[in-house]
């Protein structure tokens, strides 16, 4: 081997990367090369000189808690588009519970709200002084009486025969709208029987609220509610007297 | 979804270099801030392109992260300098050979960390790589993306201007 090629592998000798034909190689001239044994010792020292010298930084303690911190955050956020994904289905998934329980139970949760109002109607319409805005027993004074105060014309019927004499009617509040309440007496009970247009009739229903019974039915594209503090079975009497 | 495992498994083969990436980015920012923000960052971007980490030595790949994360910001530190990071004018001149004449009774290595500090980057990452990290030439191409011969000329090159820069000193501190 030339002193030239000899030089020019020195680094890689002292690196230990020749291969092991080359390496021999370079040895067997390097015992016999004062020159080239002198640089290859040079270079020896050098690299002593860097290790002992040129400090190898070790990183503070601080960084490996600040780097996993950083990265453990990035491992999260990485996961965030899953999560979203996650909490939207979730969210989805709960929405669509709600609509199908609100659907199932609409027609049962509309009526709820609907018996919750009336009752309350005829409580208020028995505690103050506005039980009748037109007091008659003539339903041919009740009925027009409505006429202009209401977008319907509610069918009001004299049941005074059958022993439920009306005694008059008034403009009440349901849910949010005006409706028709036609009052009706049963001894000393009085019958409010609550009437306002509903396209969609629904099932005809008795509730019992607070002591209170409500008997609701459907007909003619009109919801009748009747409530009173009347027995359960005089207010069905009642109800299937105005039904015919 | 899979993050957990990826996690784990970052911790398992990366971390642990945390030494070693801190070394080379100290050694190319020549400052220790500046190291531990580019090493958050490799990492950070190590984690994001994890799954390119093919296993192996984790090393040799955080490494070269690292190094091109330090690029970068080198990139970004000469933008917003208003002077140009220049080589020759943060390499140890007559100035700071003087004001080590006081340190004379110094050992004659004393000046290496100094004259590798100012090597062009070129020089100091491959003398980083091989007498620091003791990493062999194929982990130092495939961190620099050069080719083996050119890692063994660079590594030459930089060690005859290293031992200039000693030798230079030392005259300079001699006389």
């Amino acid at each position: 081997m030339t002193c030239e090629s000899a030089k020019s592998l020195t680094g890689a000798y002292a690196d230990d990367e020749l291969d092991a034909g080359v390496d021999a190689q370079v040895r067997e001239h390097l015992a016999t090369c004062g020159s080239c044994a002198e640089a290859h010792a040079q270079l020896l020292a050098l690299r002593a000189g860097i290790r002992e010298r040129a400090p190898y930084y070790r990183a503070p303690a601080y960084l490996q808690d600040r780097v996993r911190a950083a990265v453990r955050q990035a491992g999260r956020q990485a996961a965030e588009p899953w999560r979203w994904i996650a909490i939207a289905a979730a969210i989805l998934l709960a929405v669509s519970a709600a609509w199908n329980a609100v659907e199932l139970r609409s027609p049962n949760f509309l009526r709820d709200q609907f018996a919750q109002s009336v009752l309350s109607s005829h409580v208020r319409s028995l505690l103050g002084t506005h039980l009748l805005d037109v007091p008659s027993s003539d339903q041919h004074t009740v009925k027009p009486w409505f006429n202009g105060k209401l977008d319907f014309s509610p069918d009001v019927r004299d049941l005074a025969p059958q022993g439920f004499p009306l005694i008059g009617g008034r403009i009440d509040y349901v849910g949010d709208r005006t409706v028709a309440a036609l009052v009706y007496q049963r001894r000393q009970h009085v019958i409010n029987l609550f009437t306002w247009p509903s396209p969609a009739p629904d099932r005809p229903t008795e509730l019992t609220r607070n002591g209170y019974h409500i008997v609701h039915w459907s007909s003619g594209g009109m919801a009748w509610w009747a409530v009173s503090d009347l027995n359960a079975g005089e207010l069905r009497r009642f109800v299937n007297l105005y039904k015919q | 979804m899979d993050s957990p495992p990826k996690l784990a498994l970052f911790e398992q083969c990366i971390v642990p270099h945390l030494d070693a990436a801190y070394n080379l980015a100290r050694w190319l920012t020549r400052n220790e801030h500046d190291a531990e923000d580019v090493v958050q960052e490799a990492y950070l971007r190590a984690y994001r392109f994890f799954d390119s980490f093919n296993g192996g030595d984790g090393k040799a790949w955080l490494l070269a992260v690292v190094r091109n994360t330090c690029l970068t910001w080198r990139r970004r530190e000469q933008g917003i300098a208003k002077v140009p990071f220049d080589e020759s004018t943060h390499s140890p001149g007559e100035a700071v050979a003087t004001a080590e004449t006081k340190l004379v009774e110094q050992a004659q290595w004393g000046n290496v960390r100094d004259c590798l500090e100012s090597l062009p980057l070129e020089f100091r990452e491959v003398l980083v790589m091989r007498e620091l990290e003791e990493m062999p030439y194929r982990d130092i191409a495939a961190v620099t993306s050069l080719p083996i011969g050119t890692v063994m000329s660079r590594l030459s090159r930089a060690r005859r201007r290293l031992q200039d820069c000693v030798t230079g000193r030392m005259k300079g501190v001699t006389q």
